[in-house]
């Protein structure tokens, strides 16, 4: 196992109470891109909120957050400040509405590259100018004038991401990002990522409620349920062989694109509320191998090989394969 | 057979404002284009945002007049909208809309929303109107206690089953289903689509499915139209089109759709972004972002063909493509 950048360890969020989050644990290696995905409600996006002291003062917050083994928890929030957007940035699903509709794109890019990098005057825009070339967006120079209004999604998208890469980060946590944009420019900016993944090193976490979206883009992938990560593998492994009972739901729900049309495996029941989590696993109440005992506590998360953890009593894991070598 | 509805080169051209003194620039929304659906089956329509899919929609239900062409029901002619007669027609033709909550009434319960049409179509007397309604909420799998509730109180799943079951309370003969499970989380989304085919099995109601949604589209459709800039480029069997499209924008279009295991198709990532619709390319409208236009598709807009396989491909080279593919 290489060296790990982020580590989140037994990370809690409740709201008023009611938990969102129940014990998140999460390694991210440097240069990694790993995929968190989970259908709404499931803690995705507040794990990393949480991770980047940016909710709200009213959640309760619990559990450690290291970078290089520093406690971003315990953080004064100057010294946070040093960190977001700097060595850890994030993007999310509308671009339009974290841009400053007032303000030129190219001057929002500048500011973040005087606050990051302490750059100025002519030398900041030309770094922009080199950040909107370096995510695509053609006419960089004069795109630079625009406002946000004047750019299309996909454009705006691009700007984000020029803005995330202006403190030259070391993880670029991407909050659905290609959410609200169209099937050809999602796979514009999924290929910008993977190959802005490629040219810096950076590591990449990947939010998102497509597990296609993740499949694209990440080696390793979390899936969450009810505030926690119920499995998680290499993604070949977990698209091939997913052992917790809501992943092979969830794959089992998807339409296929070829071969034929079966009809489609939904899972019972709707997705629980935050303030309405079962005390146990959280997908207890629409599993199919459900007993008594899921419900007693929260299932721990073992390990069952090769990188791959489940959060599940009862998942059938897989007899290691063993090759036959014929006499 | 007779389709039950058929837009016939049907076009819709809104008038659209550039400025705040800027004269107005047609927008042509909808370019002669020219579907049916049987009853029964579903006819899919697939594209970006831009396309015109959604004013397709309005148009097969009557909501729009086509600036030219027409739009013919059971054989008949649309009425023009909000007339007497139009309005008795909205009992056959339903829409089923991609946000629910916008959709429905806050202030009412779900129970009395569902009730509605029948009210303002004045079917059944109030007896018949609560068997109607217990056996609606049945179809759609809601329990009565949750259908007294109001729409917020309801999950997002919860209320996609209440429009439907509205929308289905006039027994149409066909729906239009405008991005009907877009919203909705991937386990709830395969209830939900589960529930329509299940419908359409037993009541032979016909449906316009609205998507961008590759992957839902062909598990429902019959016939897939895929849509780029107000015209129809691809069209035909679901199984033949997506598993191998031959409209360069339908072969783009299929190969973005991310996929979670091994790919089949070799990506094709296009370059920009669609043109606005307010300012159409000349010739072909998705030459500028085609790797295989030629001179002729820069001056000449192609027309769509029917081919041997039986769908119909608007491209000058489709030809070559087949015959690439084969």
């Amino acid at each position: 196992m290489s060296a790990t950048l982020v580590s989140i360890r037994d990370l809690w969020v409740s709201f008023d109470g009611h938990a969102a989050l129940r014990g998140v644990d999460l390694d991210i290696a440097p240069g990694e891109a790993v995929g968190l995905v989970g259908e709404s409600g499931c803690g995705k996006s507040v794990t990393w909120l949480a991770a980047l002291g940016l909710l709200p003062v009213k959640a309760a917050v619990s559990g450690q957050v290291l970078l290089d083994g520093q406690d971003l928890r315990t953080l004064k929030p100057a010294a946070l400040d040093a960190i977001r957007g700097r060595r850890v940035a994030m993007i999310f699903q509308d671009p339009a509405s974290s841009l400053n509709p007032v303000h030129r794109v190219g001057r929002q890019v500048v500011e973040a590259l005087r606050l990051h990098r302490g750059l100025d005057g002519a030398a900041a825009r030309a770094e922009a100018r080199r950040l909107f070339d370096l995510v695509g967006i053609p006419d960089a120079g004069r795109r630079l004038d625009a406002f946000a209004h004047e750019l299309s999604g996909g454009q705006n998208q691009r700007v984000m991401i020029a803005m995330a890469l202006a403190g030259e980060p070391e993880l670029l946590v991407a909050d659905e990002p290609t959410t609200a944009l169209d099937a050809t420019i999602q796979a514009q900016i999924l290929d910008l990522l993977r190959r802005l993944q490629a040219e810096t090193g950076m590591a990449l976490v990947l939010i998102s409620h497509d597990l296609g979206v993740v499949a694209d883009l990440c080696s390793r992938v979390g899936v969450m349920y009810g505030g926690r990560i119920v499995e998680e593998a290499p993604t070949a492994t977990l698209f091939a062989a997913p052992v917790h009972p809501y992943t092979q739901g969830l794959l089992a729900a998807l339409p296929d694109m070829t071969g034929p049309r079966r009809r489609l495996t939904a899972i019972a029941g709707g997705v629980p509320e935050p303030w309405n989590f079962p005390p146990g696993c959280s997908f207890a109440p629409r599993c199919m191998s459900a007993t008594s005992a899921c419900d007693a506590a929260l299932p721990a998360a073992r390990d069952v090989g090769d990188g791959h953890s489940v959060a599940c009593l009862h998942a059938h894991v897989p007899e290691p394969v063993r090759a036959v070598v014929p006499a | 057979m007779i389709p039950l509805l058929s837009l016939d080169g049907v076009s819709r051209i809104y008038r659209q404002r550039r400025g705040l003194l800027g004269r107005g620039v047609p927008l042509r929304a909808v370019d002669d284009i020219s579907l049916s659906v049987a009853p029964g089956l579903t006819l899919g329509v697939v594209g970006e945002s831009g396309c015109g899919k959604s004013t397709t929609g309005r148009l097969a239900l009557g909501l729009e007049t086509p600036d030219s062409g027409r739009v013919t029901f059971r054989g008949a002619v649309m009425p023009p909208p909000d007339g007497a007669e139009w309005r008795s027609q909205r009992r056959h033709l339903q829409l089923v809309p991609q946000d629910p909550l916008g959709a429905l009434d806050r202030r009412l319960t779900v129970a009395a929303q569902i009730a509605e049409p029948l009210l303002i179509h004045g079917i059944g007397n109030r007896g018949e109107r609560e068997d109607r309604l217990a056996a609606l909420l049945n179809d759609v799998g809601l329990r009565a206690d949750q259908a007294a509730r109001y729409p917020h109180e309801l999950s997002g799943g919860q209320r996609q089953r209440a429009v439907l079951a509205r929308a289905l309370a006039t027994s149409p003969a066909l729906l239009v289903c405008d991005e009907p499970v877009s919203a909705l989380d991937v386990s709830i989304q395969a209830q939900v689509i589960n529930m329509l085919t299940d419908l359409q099995a037993a009541r032979g109601i016909a449906m316009i499915f609205i998507s961008h949604d590759l992957k839902v589209v062909r598990q429902v459709s019959h016939e897939v139209a895929v849509m780029y800039l107000g015209r129809v480029v691809e069209q035909g069997d679901p199984d033949a089109i997506f598993a191998d499209p031959l409209h360069p924008y339908a072969r783009a279009l299929v190969s973005a759709i991310p996929v979670p295991g091994p790919r089949r198709l070799p990506r094709i990532v296009l370059s920009g972004d669609p043109p606005n619709p307010a300012d159409r390319p000349a010739g072909c409208a998705f030459h500028p972002r085609c790797s295989l236009a030629t001179a002729q598709c820069r001056v000449e807009e192609p027309g769509l063909i029917a081919r041997a396989d039986g769908r119909r491909v608007a491209c000058h080279r489709a030809d070559e493509l087949a015959r690439a593919s084969a």
